[in-house]
């Protein structure tokens, strides 16, 4: 099983470094759908279904529909004349990031006691609604934020100069 | 009474201060209407903190001693009533005089905010506020001089620079004070003039004479006479400036410092009070404007306030401080009724001025009976407060000060008769067009100082017992009765003989002079303006030769040429070529770094990430 | 009562819409000052009797059950809470007039409301996760507000911010992972007391590292600062006054703070690091001040600037340096609020940013003129004003605690800064008036009282330093210190 883990997280790495390198944007939206699903995927074998579920249902399914409807809708201006530089730099910073990030971790891992699972605190309509209600009201807020901003840059520019 | 109701003479002003400077310039009658109704409230306040007589409020302020202190005693108690009162005469004026000038919202504005600085530097009992205060006054006087007209920017500035010379050495003084005797607080303060202290004393005494504008600090008054408005000139320079002066002098030479008679400190005091009088009093005769001559009575006046205080005798000392308050009382009528005249023909240029009694009758009984109280005429209340002044000055056993003292009163009264006959006596002149009495509220204050100039002489036990023997009280060796009144009025003692000599004098002069000049009233001085020895003198005055501030400035303008081209210049150079140059070499070198890509950006975010782990990572002992 | 802070926003925010329909300029208006107004008043009157019974802690009822609600009050919050409401008001103030060309001032005020629920909410919570979730609600309102002029620019620069922004949310999120990991916890009580059982400093490092990065970027201190020149100018002003004046303090300052000061402990390597970067920030960014044209990237450039001084005070961790901190923070607020305000009265009534073509605009503009000297004479450093003593308290405590290369640092920032305030000052205002300007005008009356509000407090708090300081900032850095003493004895990172 440790194969299938190793799989998936590399599988994750891969496509989600694709989404940014790619440069067609309609693959590249495709790919961060991929790498979304294998990410969701991990979640349900880490136990935590509702994660996964939310994961697979937002990002693979939600976002990587609005992207593509409007990619669909939008006609690409010109291509982004980007420097060549850009072309070599975020891979090479990728690499050293790796390189940097592996020994740490190499350090860490196994150095951090692993909690005791802790007692069962309820089921995940109780800890969200009791236990984590506050979270909810900012959520709110959170939804108020995207639905207004909505609202505001998409309003009728009638007045605007 | 509470104690924050202290705070009402300082706060009540300012207020009305913002009021005005934000009620539109249109918007005529609320505004004077309320600038009466607040004079009046004011007012009305002086008397009931009279009556209360003590009060005190402090609050810490900044720490170390320096404290928000007011107190209300008698010496306060009164000053503070006499300023109230001038507020409310002058606004009363102010509404039909200043009803056409330009700028009328700022020109109620500061004169608001001038009454609010004066009470509060009256009511401090700690120097912090007091200096604040003080200089407070400087800046409104500033606008209210500008306010004048085109020219009378310079006088402004003229004016801010010697009371801002004063002010300061005032704090050098004050700071001395401190570092001696430890505290800030006016009522605990009691040393001897001696050592480090007399130069203490010495340069607050600049302070306070400078603010009462005694020589050589007086030279902006004459220049702000043409330059300022009459009611400004009526309010500040006459009455408030002269209260607060002189209120500060009375403490510093009596509350602070123990002032001996005869002693050094004193006989500086009698010297500038004796050279004020007699130098700022032949200035005056010369004049030909009315307005620049009854300012420079208002210098000489000064002269004998400091000749009392510094007398160190109880009866001068009272005398100074009484001459105080009835010089605001008669020069702010005789600069009211100058207004007065100006207000009516257009000008006060005594050549083109005469014959006005006939149509202008109250204006000419008003400046009537001032000039013969500033001339020391029995039995206005000049007179005796002189009195009290000569009999000080002779008790010090030097003769030379009460010489000095009569010299200038004779000056005096033949200055005034030739005002006077100027403007109001014979042939009626031609220059000017026929013309009304003035208005109600522009005769009413004039009038109302006059009648007080006559209580205060008629009655004078009143302002005595009540006003200035309290101030006394503790400053006199025991045995000595402070009853001052049996002197005042009687005409058979040989000083007072000696005064009516002089004022018989005057008038002698004066007729000469008139007749000299061909009848002509306004020519009736220059017998003494040709005399030889004076009129080179003169001529040098005229041409501002004895004008400290004057000749400062010419002094300061080469210096800073010197310094301009010898230091200035090079340095500049250092710091153009040199720190600008390196400034806007590393601007560049950032700001080619800034170069608008996200991807940059993040790269830097992401790199200082990188950073900041591999040195916590350094630190932990990786 | 506290709950408030956050509820009366977010309501109001949601029924404007509906009202907007009703009345489209005079409500919402008259609603959302008044909501400001409300939230200060609490603040300033209710809130000190409220510390005094100690942290507040509030659990909340609804229905009958209490809820997992847990606000936290005490000085620092409180103080912060006074700072938001008040600049808030002002903002709001200033937005009736400035608004209006822009359009459907309702979702404005919406968004705005929304914005400061979420900052209220970030200095009220006690939970990791739940300041991550109010920064992440103030945030989501400031991406709108920045791109509200739905210009070119604008659009760009708003992206750009969002970009760089979601890149350090996503650092917070994971190091509240990590944390979560190490300690099981995340509530700032427990995750500290489980820290300090913990020997783990290299991965407590990592976390620290990464919430440096995170907030550091949300505060925009240097090397990541890069978003805030683009964001700030664009935005429109008075939005500008609140992400300078209060979001980069409440989202990026507040939060350093409350997490290293009260959850880590400011060990010496800590301190060493966010001295290093206050003292980069300030000089660094003054410099690019320099060179700027435009007047609001000169601000903003300023703004990076007294951040670094702000977390040079805190970071230096001595009870007199975090004084000098907070009091830096409420100067800044107050006038670097009122200098972006005062740049929207400029270009509302001359249409430029630019400085090279301003020019003499003092006799037009004279209540302009005269607020944006007191504000530059607030931040540069000036006596009598406020920011001259809150930068001296610095500088002083750095002196104290023999740190002379950082107080030599902080005095050259202020020299520059001073420098190139005057620039602003000379090419705006000083210069010979040119002829295009013949018709300008002073800026409305709402527009005006508020920066004149501003001003005034910039010289009051000036005056009156010393009563301010022991009314607010010292209860504030009382809340901060115990926190302190306690963990300096902890074995996290050395």
């Amino acid at each position: 099983m440790m194969a299938l883990q190793i799989g998936l997280l590399c599988g994750l790495v891969v496509f989600s470094l694709l989404a940014v390198l790619l440069r067609d944007i309609l693959k590249a939206a495709i790919s961060l759908a991929v790498a979304s699903l294998l990410l969701g995927i991990l979640f349900f074998r880490l136990d935590a279904p509702y994660a996964g579920a939310f994961e697979i249902s937002v990002v693979a399914g939600l976002i990587t529909v609005l992207f593509v409807v409007t990619i669909a809708l939008t006609k690409a201006e010109g291509g982004v004349h980007e420097s060549r530089a850009a072309a070599w730099i975020f891979p090479l910073f990728f690499v050293v990031f790796l390189v940097i990030d592996f020994l740490v971790m190499r350090r860490l891992i196994g150095q951090v006691a692993s909690l005791p699972a802790p007692a069962e605190a309820g089921t995940f309509g109780q800890v969200l609604w009791k236990g984590r209600t506050f979270d909810l009201i900012a959520q709110v807020g959170v939804i108020f934020a995207g639905v207004f901003a909505v609202l505001a840059l998409f309003r009728k520019r009638s007045k605007h100069e | 009474m509470t104690p924050q109701t202290l705070l009402i003479p300082i706060l009540l002003p300012a207020g009305l201060a913002v009021v005005f400077f934000l009620i539109p310039s249109r918007v005529k009658l609320v505004r004077e209407v309320l600038a009466v109704l607040g004079a009046s409230a004011l007012l009305y306040l002086g008397f009931v903190f009279f009556s209360v007589r003590n009060l005190s409020w402090k609050t810490p302020w900044l720490g170390r001693g320096i404290d928000f202190d007011l107190r209300l005693y008698h010496f306060s108690a009164f000053i503070l009533l006499g300023l109230t009162g001038f507020l409310f005469l002058i606004t009363l004026y102010s509404t039909v005089k200043m009803r056409n000038t330009p700028r009328l919202r700022e020109y109620y504005g500061y004169v608001f905010l001038t009454a609010a600085m004066a009470n509060g530097a009256v009511l401090s009992n700690n120097f912090v506020p007091l200096i604040f205060f003080w200089g407070g006054g400087l800046l409104t006087l500033y606008g209210l001089i500008t306010i004048g007209g085109q020219t009378s920017h310079r006088t402004a500035v003229k004016s801010l620079m010697l009371g801002g010379f004063c002010d300061f050495s005032m704090i050098l003084g004050i700071g001395i004070l401190w570092a001696k005797t430890g505290t800030l607080t006016l009522s605990e303060i009691s040393v001897k003039p001696e050592g480090v202290l007399a130069a203490a004393f010495i340069l607050m005494m600049i302070g306070a004479i400078g603010k009462a504008g005694a020589m050589p600090f007086h030279t902006w008054i004459p220049d702000a006479a043409v330059d300022a408005p009459v009611s400004v000139m009526a309010f500040i320079p006459a009455a408030l400036e002269k209260l607060l002066g002189i209120y500060l002098l009375a403490r510093i030479a009596l509350d602070f410092f123990h002032l001996e008679k005869n002693g050094a400190m004193a006989i500086t005091l009698m010297i500038i009070g004796a050279a004020t009088i007699v130098l700022a009093v032949f200035m005056a005769l010369i004049q030909k404007d009315f307005k620049r001559l009854l300012s420079y009575h208002a210098v000489s006046q000064v002269g004998y306030m400091i000749l009392g205080i510094g007398t160190a005798i109880p009866i001068g000392i009272a005398g100074g401080i009484f001459h105080m308050i009835n010089h605001a009382m008669y020069k702010s009528g005789l600069f009211l009724s100058a207004g007065s005249v100006e207000h009516r023909t257009g000008t006060t240029d005594l050549r083109k001025l005469g014959g006005l009694s006939r149509e202008m009758p109250l204006t000419a009984f008003g400046f009537a009976v001032c000039a013969l109280a500033i001339s020391g005429v029995w039995p206005l209340n000049g007179f005796v407060s002189k009195e009290m002044v000569f009999h000080g000055a002779l008790e010090t056993g030097y003769i030379i000060f009460a010489i000095a003292a009569w010299a200038g009163a004779v000056l005096t009264f033949a200055s005034f008769l030739k005002a006077g006959h100027s403007v109001f006596l014979g042939p009626r002149s031609q220059d000017v067009p026929r013309v009304k009495e003035s208005q109600g509220p522009v005769v009413l204050p004039i009038l109302i100082l006059a009648a007080l100039c006559i209580l205060f002489g008629v009655y004078n036990k009143l302002p005595l017992q009540t006003f200035i023997t309290p101030i006394l009280d503790g400053h006199a060796a025991p045995g000595e009765h402070l009853d001052f009144t049996s002197h005042a009025l009687s005409v058979f003692n040989p000083v007072a003989l000696i005064s009516i000599g002089c004022l018989i004098l005057a008038l002698l002069l004066h007729i000469y002079g008139w007749r000299r000049g061909g009848k002509k009233a306004h020519l009736a001085s220059e017998p003494v303006h040709t005399f030889p020895g004076l009129k080179q003198i003169y001529d040098l005055a005229e041409a501002r030769i004895f004008d400290i501030y004057e000749q400062g400035i010419r002094f300061l303008r080469s210096l800073s040429l010197v310094l301009f081209k010898g230091i200035d210049r090079p340095i500049d150079a250092v710091y153009d070529k040199g720190v600008t140059a390196v400034g806007r070499a590393f601007t560049r070198l950032f700001q080619s770094a800034h170069n608008g890509h996200y991807a940059n950006y993040l790269a830097w975010c992401l790199g200082g990430l990188l950073v900041l782990v591999g040195v916590i990572g350094w630190f932990v002992g990786f | 009562m506290i709950f408030l802070f956050i509820a009366l926003p977010l309501v109001v925010a949601g029924i404007l819409p509906l009202i907007g329909k009703i009345s489209p300029r005079l409500l919402p208006d008259i609603l959302a000052n008044a909501v400001f107004a409300a939230l200060l008043a609490i603040a300033l009157f209710a809130g000190p009797s409220l510390i005094g019974q100690g942290a507040g802690l509030q659990p909340f009822m609804f229905l009958g059950e209490p809820l997992g609600i847990h606000l936290a009050l005490d000085g620092f919050s409180l103080f912060m809470l006074a700072a938001i409401s008040l600049v808030g008001l002002c903002i709001g103030l200033f937005s009736v007039d400035y608004m209006e060309h822009y359009g459907h001032k309702a979702a404005y005020y919406a968004l705005l409301l929304i914005m400061f629920a979420g900052m209220n909410g970030l200095v009220l919570v006690t939970d990791f996760f739940q300041i991550y979730l109010f920064l992440e609600v103030a945030a989501i309102a400031s991406y709108a507000l920045v791109a509200y002029g739905l210009g070119h620019e604008e659009l760009e620069a708003s992206f750009k911010y969002l970009m760089l922004s979601a890149v350090s949310s996503a650092f917070i999120v994971i190091s509240v992972t990590l944390l979560f990991g190490l300690t099981g916890s995340l509530d700032f009580g427990a995750v500290s007391q489980a820290l300090r059982g913990l020997n783990q400093p290299l991965a407590s490092g990592v976390c620290a590292a990464l919430f440096i990065m995170g907030f550091g970027l949300k505060a925009a201190l240097i090397p990541f600062h890069a978003w805030l020149p683009d964001a700030h100018p664009s935005a429109p002003a008075p939005i500008s006054a609140a992400l300078s004046g209060l979001l980069i303090k409440v989202s990026g300052i507040y939060a350093l703070t409350r997490i290293f000061l009260k959850v880590f402990g400011l060990t010496p390597a800590l301190s060493n690091i966010l001295m290093i970067l206050g003292a980069v920030s300030m000089v660094v960014a003054a410099f690019l001040a320099l060179g700027q044209k435009d007047i609001k990237r000169m601000l903003a450039y300023s703004s990076i600037s007294q951040v670094g001084y702000i977390v040079l005070g805190i970071g230096l961790g001595t009870p007199l340096g975090i004084l000098g901190g907070l009091f830096h923070l409420l100067n800044h607020a107050l006038a670097k609020s009122l200098l972006f305000l005062n740049s929207g009265s400029i270009q509302m009534a001359a249409g430029t940013r630019n400085l090279e073509e301003m020019n003499g605009l003092s006799k037009k503009m004279p209540v302009t003129a005269a607020t944006t000297l007191v504000g530059s004479l607030s931040i540069a450093g000036v006596p009598p004003l406020n920011g001259f003593w809150s930068k001296l308290i610095i500088v002083v405590a750095l002196v104290q605690a023999k740190r002379f290369g950082f107080a030599l640092a902080a005095i050259l920032a202020s020299v520059l800064t001073l420098w190139y305030y005057l620039i602003i000052q000379r090419r705006a205002f000083f210069n010979k008036p040119d002829e295009k300007w013949r018709d300008v005008r002073e800026a409305p009356f709402l527009m005006t009282t508020a920066t004149v509000v501003l001003a005034l407090l910039c010289i009051v708090i000036g005056i009156f330093f010393t009563a301010t300081i022991s009314t607010w900032i010292e209860p504030a850095r009382d809340a901060l210190a115990g926190g302190l003493q306690v963990i300096q004895s902890s074995i996290g990172i050395q």
